[in-house]
């Protein structure tokens, strides 16, 4: 095991044919990224009938190049109509759209490149290091810790609803009783399902998610008419790609803790690439110096997420090579291609499947790398989406993503869910509700109540001796307590600067 | 969109490769292709033993048969579309049982009338396990039953059939636990006996294997009737006698009023794919239980199960 093997890996995906099974993944996993409604778990759910027939460690060169491909696609449609392309490209919205109307989009597309390639490869490194003590990392975190993992990303919403706390938190209040919706997890009972059988397994994640943004957005734009960014000579002519590409080695400090959080994140099970951008997010404006600029367009807030959202890869294959169990819905089909090549993931997957580990591995790293190349490429055409007309790009996008969304589980019902949901978004919008803290909420909910049931029972319901007792839930409860006392704290030191700052119009002036 | 080509694909390989099998005169099964239902995502157990069965149970038949995921409502969507399906041999689906026969005791609306389905096979049968942490003092269910407190174990949902299965096997011998559940996987709940926040978790062997082998747990007893696994006693040595009854099988069902000479074929074709060498590597590199059981066979098997989760509707009600 360790460097000898990857570098076997390296030169049976240089030497043999099947790059093409990445390069094919990384094609695949772009398209699917860019639409929204469609992800990465789609792409393999697909994809899974295909890779039967397949050689196993090609199969795994295909998905390696769909998981690493899919967020920067997603990426790109979050910055230029507004819209994430997938769950984890939710954050990149807050400042790569108010980039993409000031006719920026290619600096916002360079970084959002560089960045994911590099977080990417980040994430895959940290992946290697931690490989040998994987096990006993993944055995650190219980009940009590996801309870306050999800507890800290709850916190956050406080730190990302800058400016407007109340509507932040009513929004996140909504998102929370939308996640108690379905079978609940601890006893098996029903709760708010309306004596429907769609709401068993509670309100989706991937229609809400793509009726709030998608949706909403497509009909805040019809409203308004014309295009994304106002077409001018200069932005026509894409410039700033290369400026991005800079800007993520300007910010490495960003880049480091967003691949960072989406790591560890990646590693959780259940929490997944939209709380880890999530948090890379809130994290990186916690610790600016100047955290009022975001939101209107500062590049960080486009590289932190972008980092972490492809980090997480990495991250989510530490469970799988400590115990073969999936830190996240790519990596769970991942298995399931194994178990359906006759191969049963366990915590010898590592010593008996290394060929198809670090196959996947480089293949990670490759698409990530690759998928950022192409991207950089094509972003001078790739841009000219934001000039296209309302009229026609509203329509294409409202049926391509409700398509998605039907095909994701032939379930008509998320259709509606998606348009419901598109129309509260919408609502959102114009009374100026921030739509991602109710995402969060409706995503973290159910991980928190399950935790907390647990860690309850586990501890003889005696919660808060059981957490002190464990050294990393302490760490969790000290990030807690910080990240509610940091904006009192920073509003005591900046009191007067921050109120005028504030006054600032939060749109941007038309030219 | 995407989709479609997929499984066309599939379809358009295995149409290719079934063409020179194809029986001259026979009109069913060759009219359309067979859709087998499975009522959970792609990744899972069901829908993993279905993807391996397919090629072999499309050579057996001579026709194609496709796969189709019907997730939802706790897999209940999925079965009941395969129950309101036609009953012409067009339709078969995977079943969660005993999952469904635990809810049909308890008067739960299944969508679906779980007596009138056509059974057709039984392709495994998993036994189960008790796991104790590999380090653990705890040598037996003795042990595990005089802590000085009730013993924790871990499950997924209260509904599961692991968790029935605990439940009502303690119940039986007045051991008191707390079934600690809520574990997103059966694997995140061997992973809560490891972290030691759990005291034991009853789970099927075929789970358990690989982390006893890796030196992290270790078994105190399995719920069988004989030897099942070397130096770990048997419940029915021990005296627990009615312990071996629970199981997890993976039954194939198809519409109520299947004709008998379809069902005959179809039962036969299961028995053919899983006697098949493919299967047979397939299910030992997976760790898979085949016990491939015929139409009447499956059929009496599954009022047997009625009959015996039925006498325990008051530990099942209690949770």
């Amino acid at each position: 095991m360790g460097l000898d093997v990857l570098v076997n890996a390296v030169v049976a995906i240089a030497t043999s044919g099947s790059a093409i099974y990445v390069l094919l993944g990384v094609g695949l996993g772009l398209c699917f990224g860019v639409i929204p409604g469609l992800g990465g778990t789609t792409a393999l759910a697909l994809l899974i009938p295909i890779t039967f027939a397949m050689e196993p460690l090609d199969a795994m060169y295909l998905a390696g190049g769909v998981m690493g491909a899919t967020s920067f696609g997603g990426s790109i449609t979050a910055i230029l109509i507004n819209t994430p392309g997938t769950a984890p490209n939710a954050a990149t919205v807050f400042d790569g759209y108010p980039l993409a109307r000031q006719g920026k989009a290619g600096l916002a597309i360079g970084a959002s490149a560089t960045a994911s390639a590099l977080g990417g490869v980040i994430g895959v490194l940290t992946l290697l290091v931690f490989i040998p003590i994987a096990k006993q990392m993944v055995l650190l975190f219980g009940p009590a810790e996801f309870f306050l993992l999800t507890l800290l990303g709850l916190t956050a919403i406080a730190v990302s609803a800058q400016g407007k706390l109340l509507r932040g938190l009513i929004a996140a209040a909504v998102g929370l009783l939308l996640s108690f919706v379905g079978v609940e997890a601890i006893t098996g009972q029903l709760r708010y399902t309306g004596g429907s059988d769609y709401l068993w397994d509670g309100v989706g994640l991937v229609p809400t998610l793509t009726g709030m943004f998608a949706i909403s957005q497509m009909i805040e734009l019809a409203l308004k008419g014309g295009s994304v960014a106002v077409p001018k000579e200069e932005t026509r002519q894409l410039t700033g790609v290369w400026e991005g590409v800079l800007s993520v080695f300007r910010h490495w400090t960003v880049l480091f803790r967003g691949s960072l959080i989406g790591t560890i994140i990646g590693a959780i099970p259940g929490l997944g690439g939209t709380v880890a951008s999530f948090l890379a997010y809130t994290s990186t404006v916690q610790a600016s110096r100047n955290p009022d600029s975001f939101g209107h367009g500062n590049i960080v807030g486009v590289i932190a997420p972008e980092s972490a959202n492809n980090a997480k890869d990495g991250g989510a294959l530490i469970p799988t090579v400590a115990f073969g169990i999936p830190g996240s819905a790519e990596t769970a089909i991942f298995l399931g291609i194994l178990v359906l090549h006759g191969i049963d993931p366990g915590p010898a997957t590592l010593l008996n499947n290394e060929r198809e580990i670090y196959g996947l591995i480089v293949a990670l790293t490759l698409a990530a790398v690759g998928a950022s190349a192409i991207g950089l490429l094509t972003a001078r055409w790739l841009v000219l989406i934001t000039f296209v007309n309302v009229n026609i790009l509203v329509p294409v996008v409202i049926a391509v993503s409700l398509t998605g969304i039907y095909v994701l589980e032939g379930q008509p019902a998320d259709v509606i869910l998606c348009v419901v949901m598109g129309l509260l978004g919408y609502l959102m919008i114009r009374f100026d509700y921030p739509r991602l803290t109710l995402v969060i909420a409706l995503v973290l909910g159910e991980t928190a109540e399950r935790s907390y049931h647990q860690t309850l029972m586990i501890s003889d319901y005696q919660m808060w001796s059981f957490i002190m007792g464990r050294p990393i839930a302490v760490v969790l409860v000290a990030g807690i307590v910080l990240t509610l006392l940091l904006p009192i704290l920073r509003k005591r030191a900046f009191g007067r600067t921050r109120r005028e700052a504030a006054s600032v119009p939060a749109k941007e002036p038309r030219p | 969109m995407r989709k479609w080509t997929g499984t066309s694909i599939v379809a358009a390989v295995a149409a290719t490769a079934t063409l020179a099998a194809m029986p001259a005169a026979a009109e069913w099964p060759n009219d359309k292709p067979i859709t087998f239902v499975i009522p959970y995502s792609p990744g899972g157990g069901f829908d993993t033993i279905v993807r391996a069965f397919e090629p072999a149970l499309e050579k057996a038949l001579g026709a194609e048969v496709v796969p189709e995921n019907i997730p939802g409502a706790g897999g209940t969507k999925g079965a009941a579309s395969v129950y309101r399906s036609d009953p012409d041999g067009y339709t078969i689906g995977i079943f969660n049982i005993p999952g469904y026969t635990v809810s049909n005791v308890l008067g739960e609306n299944l969508g679906f009338d779980l007596d009138k389905v056509t059974w057709i096979a039984n392709l495994a049968t998993s036994r189960y396990a008790v796991a104790v942490k590999a380090d653990s003092p705890i040598g037996s269910i003795q042990d595990l039953c005089s802590l000085g407190r009730p013993a924790k174990m871990s499950d997924t949902g209260a509904k599961s059939t692991s968790s029935v299965a605990t439940r009502i096997s303690f119940a039986m011998i007045d051991c008191p636990i707390v079934n600690v559940t809520g574990y997103k996987g059966s694997n995140d709940a061997m992973i809560a006996v490891m972290r030691g926040e759990v005291d034991a978790t009853l789970k099927p062997i075929a789970s358990l294997k690989k982390y006893v082998d890796s030196g992290d747990l270790r078994l105190i007893v399995t719920y069988t009737d004989g030897p099942a696994v070397d130096g770990v006693p048997n419940s029915a040595e021990l005296g627990y006698e009615d312990f071996s009854k629970f199981d997890l099988r993976r039954i194939i069902g198809a519409p109520p009023g299947l004709p008998d000479d379809i069902r005959e074929r179809l039962s036969e074709a299961f028995l053919e794919a899983a006697a098949s060498p493919e299967i047979q590597a397939w299910a030992k590199g997976a760790g898979v239980e085949l016990e491939p059981v015929g139409a009447s066979e499956a059929a009496a098997m599954m009022s047997r199960l009625s009959g015996f989760y039925a006498q325990f509707k008051d530990i099942l009600v209690r949770q």
